[in-house]
C-alpha cells in the first residue's frame, strides 16, 4: 500500500515518519526542515506500508517549489491512501489542506496531531469532526509516539472511502464548475472533473499541464470574467470560501477555548520584541560561540592527550622501518587522526549537539525574523542567518542548506559569504589557538571585527553586483519548546556522520599525498622562489607557505604543521604577535578546504566553485598583507 | 439613528427616479408612455409623480418629450440602482437566494437599507462591478476602496501595533506574491492583529488565526485591512 504523508510546515510530519517507518528524518522546530522527500517501507500485519514524506506545504495551489513539488508527488505517486497530518492546535490552517485532499478524491485519514499541546487549550471533540469531513481521524503525539499505532490499524483495517464532504463556494463559481464540467474536456484521467476544475480555476500549473489549450482558453474567459464582475481573483475567492468553512468547522468542533498566556509565551514574545530580543540574540549567539571554544578546547585537550598516551608515536615507529614512503602513509593517518579527535569530535560535534538544542527550542526562527531587515540590505532573506549559523559549525552542512533560499544567486551570495567572512570551528580553532592564545585575546577579538565587516561589506558588494531583489520573508513563528534530549543526540549523530564518511577520506587522501610531497622535498622547491611573497608581502618566515599550502586541505592543520615546521610547540617563542596575527587573518578568509571545495563543486558547478576560491584567497593575502604594511608603518 | 441619503424620498418616488434613470441609460429623455409600461402603472399616475418631482427639482418635466433627471435626481438613482445590484449580488453570491428571485427582493430591499449597510455589504462583496445579470453596478461616490469613508482600507503595515483588522482586499500585483499570501491564510475576511513591527526594516510580526506569522512589509503592502471599530470582533472567520 503506497501511503501519501502531507500536511503544513511544522507540523511533525517527518516526527510522524520517523516514528511510523523507523527510518531517521531530521526534524526541527521550525518551517521547512524537510527539503527533500523521503520513502520508507514498514511490513504490518502482512502489509507492505509505503510510507512518502513529502514537503511541508500550506495549500496545493502551487505557488513555491514546496508546493508544487508537493502536488505533482501526490499526482505521480499513485497513493493508495493520504495522511493529512493535520496541527491540532491551528486546526483552521489545516482543514483547509484537507478540503483540498478531498476535494481531489484522495483517500484521506487525518491524523490531528499535536494534540497534547492542544489539550491544554481547548477541547477539540473529533467525533463530530469525523462526521463532518466524514473521514477517519486519529488523534496523535507523533513527538511521543501516541496514536501511531492507531493510525497503522486505520490504514490495515479501515475501508478508507473517497469522502463526499464538499466546500460551498461562492455560487458564481460553483455555477462556472459546473458548467465547465458539462464539456467532455473537463475529464482527466486521476481526478474528479469538480476538484481539477477547481484546481484550473485557482491557476495551479501543474493542473494546467492536464488540459487542451482551447479548454484552458475558456477557463481564462471564466476567470476574466469573475474578476471583472468581483474586482478580486477567483483564486483569492476560492480561499475566503476555504477559510470561511474552516472557520465554521473550528467554531462548531473546539470548545472551552483557555487563551494561552503561559510563561512560554511571556519568554517567547521577549525574544521577539526588539528591546528584549536583540539582546537576547546577542547572548545566544555569544553563548554558542563561547561553549564551542571553551568546552571544544577542553574536549580537544582530554582527547589528544589520550591520544598522545595511547598511540603516540605508534605510525610514526612502525614507519621507519619502511623508508620514506611508508613514512609518509603513516604520518598521513597519524595527522588525519588527529585532525579528527582535535576538531572534528571536540568543535563540531559540540557545535552540532548546541545546534540541535537551538534548533528545537524553535528558536532559530526569531532569529531569522529579528535579523530579517539587516539581511535584506545585504541582499539576502532573513533565512540566510541559519546557514550561517551553520558556517559556524562546518562550512560543508552550511553551503548544502543554502537550498532553503529560492533562487541561485541568493545561494551563491550566501555560500560565498559564508566561506569567507564566517569561521568555522577549524577556523576558530585556529584563530583562538594562535592569537588568541599566545598574542591575547584582544587581537583575536580583532580578527572576528574584520571578519564582520567583511561580512557586511561583502553582502553589499554582491548584493550591487548582482542586483536583484532578494523574497520577501513570510515565516510562521513555531511556538518555543523544550528541546528532547534524543532528538537531538539522533541530530547530532546523523550530520557528523557526514565528516567520517565524506571529509576523512579526502582529508586522509589529501594528507598523504602533502606528505609525499614533503617527504621529496618537492615542497622546499617552492619556499625559496616565493619568499618575496611571504617574507616580503607578508612578513611572515618562507616556510610558513607549507603550512599555508595545507590549509587548503583543511584549515586547523595548517596550525599543526606550525607546529612541525618550526619544531617547537611555543609559537610565541618563533613568531611575534603581529606575524601571528597576520597568519590567522589569511586562514580567517581563506580558501574553502577540500570538503568545502567539493561540496561547492557539487552544488554550483567548477567554475563557480573556483571563482570562489580565487577571490577568498586573494582577499585573504590582501588582508595579511594590508595587515603588515600598516603594522610596519604604525 | 442610521444615517440616510441626504433626504428623505418616498419609496414610490425613489422608484420612479430609478426607472426614469434606466429609460435614459441611452442619452435621451424618458416619455411618460414608457415610464408606464415600465413601472405597470396607468399614464396619470406617471404625469402626477413626475410633475411633483420636476417641482421638488430631482427632474426636468417637459411635456411631448418626456423627463430627464437633474444632477440632483441622478445622484439619488444612481444609488439607489447602485443599493439594487449589490444587494443582488450579495443576495445570489453570499446566501445563495435563487437568481429567479433576487431582483424582486433587491427591489424591496434597496429603499430600507442604510448606506452603512450598503458599505458593508460592497465590502464583504469585494466591490464587484457587475450584478449577476452582467448590469453594471454605478461606482460609489467615494471612488475607490482605499479611500471609503465608512472604514477606509488600510495597508497591513499601517495597522499599530496591538492593532486588530479584517482584511478587506489584497492588491493583485504579483500574482506570485498574492498566492503566497493566499497559502499562508491571509485572504480576505479573515482577522489580523498586528502584534509588532520588527526595526531595521524587518517584517511584521502578526497573528492570523491561531497562527503567528513574520511577514516581510512587500507582502503587508498588499493586504489591505479594514481596522476594527471595536477590538471586541470574536476571532478572524471569514464571511459566508
Amino acid at each position: 500500500m503506497e501511503i501519501g504523508l502531507i500536511g503544513q510546515p511544522n507540523v511533525g510530519k517527518s516526527v510522524l515518519f520517523s516514528k511510523l517507518t523507523g527510518i531517521g528524518a531530521i526534524s526541527s522546530n521550525y518551517p521547512g526542515t524537510t527539503v527533500e522527500f523521503q520513502e520508507g517501507a514498514v511490513y504490518r500485519g502482512g502489509q507492505r506500508l509505503n510510507f512518502h514524506d513529502l514537503p511541508g506545504t500550506y495549500s496545493l495551489t502551487g505557488v513555491s517549489e514546496d508546493e508544487t513539488v508537493a502536488t505533482r508527488l501526490l499526482a505521480e505517486k499513485e497513493l493508495d491512501v493520504v495522511v493529512a497530518v493535520a496541527d491540532a492546535t491551528r486546526l483552521e490552517q489545516s482543514m483547509v489542506l484537507v478540503f483540498q485532499l478531498i476535494e481531489l478524491g484522495f483517500k484521506v485519514v487525518v491524523a490531528l496531531n499535536m494534540m497534547d499541546v492542544a489539550r491544554k487549550r481547548c477541547h477539540v471533540d473529533i467525533t463530530h469532526l469525523e462526521s463532518i469531513l466524514r473521514v477517519p481521524i486519529v488523534p496523535t503525539v507523533a513527538i511521543t509516539g501516541e496514536g501511531v499505532q492507531d493510525l497503522v490499524e486505520v490504514l490495515l483495517t479501515a475501508q478508507v472511502k473517497p469522502s463526499d464532504f464538499k466546500v460551498r463556494y461562492d455560487r458564481h463559481i460553483e455555477g462556472m464548475v459546473e458548467n465547465l464540467s458539462l464539456e467532455p474536456e473537463s475529464k482527466t484521467a486521476r481526478f474528479p472533473a469538480r476538484g481539477a476544475l477547481i484546481k484550473l480555476l485557482e491557476g495551479n500549473p501543474f493542473f494546467a499541464e492536464q488540459f487542451s489549450h482551447e479548454f484552458k482558453v475558456k477557463v481564462e474567459r471564466d476567470r476574466d470574467e469573475f474578476r471583472r464582475d468581483h474586482r478580486e481573483e477567483i483564486s483569492v475567492h476560492i480561499n475566503r470560501d476555504r477559510y470561511g468553512e474552516a472557520g465554521r468547522i473550528v467554531k462548531e468542533v473546539i470548545s472551552n477555548r483557555i487563551p494561552p498566556k503561559g510563561r512560554a509565551d511571556r519568554i517567547s514574545d521577549l525574544t521577539l520584541r526588539p528591546w528584549t530580543g536583540i539582546p537576547i540574540m546577542l547572548a545566544v549567539l555569544a553563548g554558542v560561540f563561547l561553549t564551542v571554544i571553551f568546552a571544544g578546547g577542553f574536549l580537544e585537550s582530554v582527547l589528544l592527550g589520550a591520544y598522545n598516551a595511547l598511540v603516540g608515536n605508534f605510525f610514526i615507529d612502525l614507519a621507519n622501518a619502511g623508508g620514506p614512503f611508508a613514512l609518509a602513509l603513516a604520518k598521513g593517518v597519524d595527522l588525519s587522526l588527529q585532525a579528527i579527535l582535535s576538531i572534528v569530535i571536540p568543535y563540531i560535534v559540540v557545535f552540532y549537539l548546541i545546534l540541535g538544542l537551538l534548533e528545537d527550542t524553535g528558536y532559530l526562527p526569531r532569529m531569522v525574523i529579528l535579523l530579517d531587515g539587516i539581511m535584506h540590505k545585504m541582499g539576502l532573506h532573513g533565512r540566510a542567518i541559519i546557514p550561517m549559523i551553520l558556517g559556524m559549525g562546518c562550512n560543508v552542512p552550511a553551503i548544502l542548506a543554502t537550498r532553503v533560499m529560492e533562487s541561485r544567486r541568493e545561494r551563491l551570495i550566501l555560500a560565498t559569504i559564508t566561506i569567507m567572512a564566517v569561521p568555522c570551528s577549524a577556523q576558530t580553532a585556529v584563530i583562538m589557538g594562535t592569537v588568541g592564545n599566545y598574542a591575547g585575546l584582544l587581537w583575536a577579538v580583532a580578527i572576528y571585527i574584520i571578519l564582520l565587516i567583511i561580512l557586511l561589506v561583502l553582502g553589499r558588494l554582491l548584493h550591487k553586483a548582482l542586483s536583484f531583489e532578494p523574497t520577501s520573508l513570510a515565516l510562521e513563528i513555531p511556538d518555543l519548546t523544550w528541546p528532547r534530549l534524543r532528538n537531538v543526540l539522533w541530530k547530532t549523530q546523523v550530520r557528523s556522520k557526514d565528516f567520517f564518511t565524506v571529509a576523512f577520506p579526502l582529508l586522509l587522501g589529501g594528507s598523504i599525498v602533502l606528505e609525499l610531497l614533503m617527504e621529496f622535498k618537492v615542497l622546499d622547491a617552492i619556499v625559496g622562489p616565493l619568499s618575496p611573497f611571504t617574507l616580503g608581502f607578508l612578513g611572515l618566515p618562507p616556510v610558513i607557505i607549507i603550512a599555508l599550502m595545507f590549509g587548503i586541505l583543511r584549515k586547523e592543520m595548517a596550525m599543526q604543521l606550525l607546529v612541525v615546521l618550526f619544531g617547537t610547540s611555543q609559537l610565541n617563542s618563533v613568531l611575534s604577535n603581529e606575524q601571528l596575527f597576520v597568519f590567522a587573518l589569511i586562514m580567517a578568509t581563506y580558501m574553502p578546504c577540500l570538503s568545502a571545495l567539493a561540496v561547492m563543486t557539487r552544488e554550483f558547478g567548477a567554475r563557480d566553485a573556483a571563482k570562489v576560491s580565487l577571490v577568498s584567497v586573494a582577499l585573504a593575502f590582501l588582508l595579511g598583507g594590508t595587515a603588515h604594511f600598516l603594522f610596519s608603518v604604525f | 439613528m442610521f444615517p440616510q441619503s441626504t433626504l428623505m424620498l418616498s419609496e414610490i418616488a425613489e422608484e420612479y427616479l430609478e426607472c426614469i434613470y434606466d429609460l435614459t441609460q441611452q442619452g435621451s429623455t424618458a416619455r411618460t408612455s414608457d415610464i408606464a409600461a415600465k413601472m405597470k402603472v396607468a399614464p396619470a399616475s406617471v404625469t402626477e409623480m413626475v410633475q411633483k418631482l420636476a417641482a421638488d427639482q430631482y427632474l426636468v418635466y417637459e411635456k411631448y418629450k418626456g423627463a430627464s433627471l437633474t444632477d440632483e435626481g441622478l445622484l439619488i438613482a444612481r444609488k439607489i440602482k447602485r443599493k439594487h445590484r449589490l444587494l443582488e449580488r450579495f443576495l445570489v453570491d453570499v446566501i445563495g437566494v435563487r437568481h429567479s428571485q433576487s431582483h424582486d427582493e433587491a427591489c424591496r430591499l434597496e429603499h430600507v437599507i442604510s448606506d452603512e449597510s450598503e458599505r458593508k455589504i460592497c465590502q464583504i462583496t469585494n466591490n464587484p462591478r457587475y450584478c449577476p445579470d452582467g448590469d453594471p453596478i454605478p461606482e460609489c461616490e467615494d471612488g475607490d476602496c482605499i479611500n471609503c469613508p465608512g472604514d477606509p482600507a488600510v495597508p497591513l503595515k499601517d495597522l499599530k501595533a496591538g492593532e486588530k483588522g479584517l482584511i478587506v482586499y489584497l492588491k493583485c500585483e504579483d500574482p506570485a506574491s498574492i498566492r503566497r499570501l493566499i497559502s499562508m491564510g491571509f485572504v480576505p475576511g479573515r482577522e489580523v492583529t498586528l502584534e509588532e513591527h520588527v526595526p531595521f526594516g524587518g517584517p511584521l510580526l502578526v497573528k492570523i488565526g491561531e497562527c503567528r506569522v513574520a511577514l516581510a512589509k512587500e507582502y503587508a503592502d498588499l493586504v489591505l485591512m479594514q481596522r476594527s471599530s471595536d477590538q471586541r470582533t470574536e476571532t478572524g472567520k471569514a464571511r459566508n
